[in-house]
């Protein structure tokens, strides 16, 4: 019953989720009341199953989630097992962890929300009757019933849809990781010369890692020369500005110099009218010509051959 | 005992060289300073090569002084060339604002020299 610990990384924990049972009012009258219908749970649990995947299998956007013969009978023995937990009267820590698990699961197999969500409204479907035409309770029960069936399944449906979430999110932060890195890529272009074009803004996270990397590389190729490429920087701000300056001066120190290429003419206006004095710093519009610059200080001629 | 843990200026034709040690303490870097000095009034060199590639931390009395002796340097007819500073150390420089005023920097020894064989344009 209990799982490990493998999805401690959660930010959900079973104190906040204890939490989040009173602010849905779900008490232990509700366990109890749950408890009184899994004997009945239990006995249709095997044509629930059925009714539900035959459901299932009626829509091509759900059935490719299903696959195979042996796939199912998988699927359909966990779904068993879990409409079974649902009245068990068990909502421990055992409970918690194993519907985090579902909706991690869940979320890598692409399986969307939507479908999530919905597949509990056919499942609401098939028990109301359950509850209501069951001789054994009275009005006043089956309502209880209803309503504890209804506060556990909104509990589930809250843990797997944060699970998801919270997926997705390390989804993103990894990417954007990647991303930073791909963004500012450092690279040797002749001997003695290195370009590093930019992409996007640069904020101080950005500057430091960017700094990092073109110092490193810089000393690692024992280039005098450096080519930083903000081309594809949108727009320059102060603030901008003020890192690139900040690596210009660190560059400086290791005894390389710095050319800045793909100056644009929005760029140009925009520097002129912050105030942003770079006139201590080469500067071209393209970074073939600032390639030329470079080529130039290390004494460094090239030639078309053709013309000779 | 002292000169046991001391720097060495060695010299190199009309340049100085001096190799600053890992974690150079106070006494040592004024005492950097009083020697180059020296040096440069006995050889007449001109010029000074500090080669601080083994310098992990460079903190403000560092810096001043480098910038000081730098000038000292320029008074005495020379020219200071810093080799091989490590990219941490110019991050951790950059972010702290310190400056090394007048003192030229360069990748390496090699670099250094090149500056006052004047095979090296970029200064």
């Amino acid at each position: 019953m209990n799982h490990s610990h493998s999805n401690s990384k959660y930010i959900s924990n079973f104190n906040s989720w204890a939490e989040q049972k009173r602010f849905v009012n779900f008490t232990d009258e509700d366990a109890a009341l749950l408890q009184k219908l899994h004997p009945f749970a239990v006995d249709y649990a095997d044509v629930f199953v059925e009714k539900l995947y035959e459901h299932l299998q009626k829509f091509p956007d759900t059935k490719r989630f299903l696959g195979d013969e042996k796939m199912l009978m998988r699927l359909k023995l966990a779904q068993k097992a879990y409409f079974m937990d649902l009245t068990s009267g068990d909502y421990g820590e055992g409970y918690f962890k194993s519907r985090i698990k579902v909706g991690i699961a869940h979320q890598r197999i692409g399986l969307p929300p939507r479908i999530y969500m919905s597949t509990y409204c056919y499942y609401m479907q098939l028990m109301i009757p359950q509850i209501y035409s069951n001789p054994t309770f009275d009005v006043e029960t089956a309502n209880g019933i209803f309503s504890a069936l209804h506060k556990i399944i909104n509990l589930d449906q809250e843990l797997a849809i944060s699970a998801y979430i919270h997926a997705t999110d390390e989804v993103i932060s990894r990417q954007t990781e990647e991303i930073l890195e791909m963004s500012t890529p450092v690279i040797q272009i002749w001997e003695g010369v290195v370009a590093a074009p930019i992409i996007g803004m640069l904020d101080s996270g950005r500057t430091q890692q960017f700094m990092e990397r073109l110092l490193e590389t810089i000393v690692q190729t024992n280039s005098p020369v450096a080519l930083i490429d903000i081309t594809g920087v949108p727009q320059i701000d102060t603030a901008t500005a003020q890192h690139l300056i900040d690596t210009i001066n660190a560059v400086k120190l290791l005894g390389s110099q710095v050319i800045i290429t793909g100056v644009r003419p929005v760029i140009a206006q925009t520097l002129v009218h912050l105030g942003i004095d770079l006139s201590g710093i080469i500067t071209r519009p393209t970074m073939a010509l600032g390639l030329k610059v470079a080529l130039d200080k290390l004494s460094i001629k090239v030639v078309d051959v053709s013309k000779e | 005992m002292d000169g046991e843990n001391s720097l060495s200026v060695i010299k190199l034709k009309n340049i100085l060289l001096v190799t600053v040690p890992d974690d150079p303490g106070d006494d040592i870097i004024h005492e950097l300073q009083t020697k180059v000095l020296h040096a440069i009034e006995k050889y007449q060199s001109k010029g000074l090569i500090l080669d601080i590639s083994s310098v992990n931390i460079l903190d403000s009395f560092f810096a001043r002084t480098i910038s000081e002796t730098t000038q000292m340097v320029a008074l005495m007819g020379g020219k200071t060339v810093i080799a091989g500073m490590q990219p941490s150390v110019a991050i951790t420089a950059t972010e702290l604002g310190l400056h090394l005023g007048k003192a030229i920097s360069t990748l390496d020894v090699d670099r250094a020299l090149d500056i006052f064989t004047d095979n090296f344009k970029l200064v």
